[in-house]
């Protein structure tokens, strides 16, 4: 393939030039160019670069010690003839600092961390603390899964609501799988909530990053504060429209805010909150949508703020309560 | 708007050649969203490219002079042979695999550059793995910076046409 080695010549060439400090918006231009020229030649450039980000991450001032020093290099110290004492590197430093390349590096393989499940229980509510600074904020009736790795922060979330505090950390993307729906962020302050077959996500500071439906390439969507993102499972769309932020605190600060939703998501909110099961006493009454507020206290409480808000009427039993339309 | 969507894959490769980390190109290609949101709609000369690569070297160079505290960061990360996840300690060693498949890539990139011609190898191990600059490795070696430049690129080649 000796096309393709000419492109590899030219893109290793770019590499070079583009890491020189005196970089201008010709190199740009041109480089621009010379990628939209063909589209082999960013799938060779991309090569180049993951090759070249391998020595990257071992490179910096101390590199050498820190990396022969390392424990878990020790099998091949024997490489190692000693310190080094001009500016070459020894075999076995370059040894050393492959195999650690291999350690710091979990995309060699599958990564070896571990996973740490959160789980609420109905009317539980939990503050976690993460190691990074990330504090996240769990609803009742949820469970997620964290999990660390040295390249990502990675939360998979079961049927769970949650307020995440992304602490920033530019090397370690924060990425969230909801079902099908992933989001990504870097830095910020969001909601997510993925119960009864939908993703909500909204967006209090920071840019979050969303695919609905990354199995089947559904676009993605940037989200600015006081946007929020609804995707219903399945499908490749989603709806976006403006939220306020007293909406997305809503949950933390015992209010549940609803725009047009159907009896029954209320219903299991409030199953979520309360051991007695709400239940709906007829189809009508599971068609009713409401849109406001409604504060959380006692159960009773609040099914009777229900029915004056809806045209609903609540059968109270030690057993269940039962909405039925009126 | 328009032209960062069209733009956005390129100069994100564009910028991960200096950071030398394509999550941090993205992340700094993110930042330049944002500052292209706040701007709003702007009239330029020509078609918006050049203030698009203004807008994003200035990121750059800003991320560049603050390294020297992420990579205080960065070497705590090295140090620490475990981290933990809300109190619950996480070993973060490599599988016997790994190893295996490290030490092999080492073996035939230790090959090839066994092949290269010593200033050729200086250079590139001056600046690949010991992280000087092409001015610092210049000065090194006593040559000038296109020379260091050239030295890299024929290195590059050569491991990356053995590594295949």
């Amino acid at each position: 393939m000796i096309r393709t080695d000419n492109d590899m010549d030219a893109a290793i060439d770019w590499l070079v030039r583009l890491q020189s400090p005196s970089v201008t918006q010709d190199d740009w231009a041109e480089f621009d160019a010379w990628l939209s020229s063909s589209a082999e030649h960013a799938k060779v450039y991309d090569r180049v670069l993951a090759f070249d980000q391998e020595f990257g991450l071992l490179a910096g001032p101390d590199a050498h010690d820190r990396l022969a020093d390392a424990p878990q290099t020790g099998a091949i110290l024997a490489f190692k003839r000693r310190r080094r004492t001009g500016l070459w590197w020894s075999a076995g430093a370059l040894a050393a600092a492959f195999v650690a390349g291999a350690i710091l590096l979990p995309r060699y393989g599958p990564g070896a961390t571990q996973e740490t499940v959160y789980v609420t229980g109905v009317g539980e509510r939990k503050s976690i603390a993460l190691e990074d600074g990330t504090r996240i904020d769990l609803n009742a009736a949820s469970r997620i899964a964290v999990r660390f790795r040295h390249g990502e922060r990675h939360v998979s979330m079961g049927d769970a609501q949650a307020y995440f505090d992304v602490a920033k950390d530019a090397r370690r993307p924060f990425v969230i799988d909801a079902g099908e729906t992933q989001v990504r962020v870097v830095g910020t302050a969001f909601d997510v909530r993925h119960r009864d077959g939908a993703v909500a996500v909204a967006v209090q500071r920071g840019l979050v990053e969303v695919r609905p439906n990354q199995d089947r390439q559904a676009e993605t969507f940037r989200l600015t504060p006081g946007q929020a993102l609804s995707h219903v499972e399945g499908r490749t769309d989603a709806r976006v429209v403006k939220v306020s932020s007293d909406e997305i605190l809503g949950w933390r600060e015992g209010r549940l805010i609803y725009r047009d939703q159907p009896l029954s998501v209320i219903a299991a909110d409030m199953n979520r909150l309360f051991d007695r099961p709400t239940k709906l006493g007829d189809a009508q009454a599971a068609n009713l949508r409401l849109s406001g507020v409604l504060i959380v206290d006692r159960q009773d409480a609040m099914v009777a703020r229900l029915s004056v808000l809806l045209p609903v009427r609540t059968t109270t039993t030690a057993k269940a309560v039962t909405i039925w339309a009126r | 708007m328009r032209l960062y969507g069209e733009k956005r894959a390129n100069l994100t490769r564009f910028f991960a050649a200096r950071l030398r980390s394509t999550a941090e190109a993205e992340d700094l290609v993110q930042d330049l969203y944002l500052k292209l949101q706040a701007l709003g709609d702007i009239e330029t000369r020509d078609d918006g490219s050049g203030l698009l690569f203004h807008m994003a070297n200035n990121l750059m160079l800003d991320h560049l002079r603050s390294q020297a505290r992420s990579s205080a960061r960065d070497a705590r990360w090295f140090d620490a042979k475990t981290t933990a996840i809300a109190g619950a300690p996480i070993a973060d060693e490599p599988s016997a695999e790994d190893v295996v498949n490290g030490r092999q890539r080492l073996a035939a990139l230790m090959r090839t550059l066994g092949t290269l011609p010593p200033k050729t190898a200086q250079a590139f191990s001056l600046h690949k793995l010991e992280g000087l600059s092409h001015a610092e490795t210049a000065a090194a070696m006593g040559i000038s910076r296109s020379a260091v430049e050239k030295h890299i690129s024929t290195a590059l080649k050569a491991l990356m046409v053995s590594s295949r």
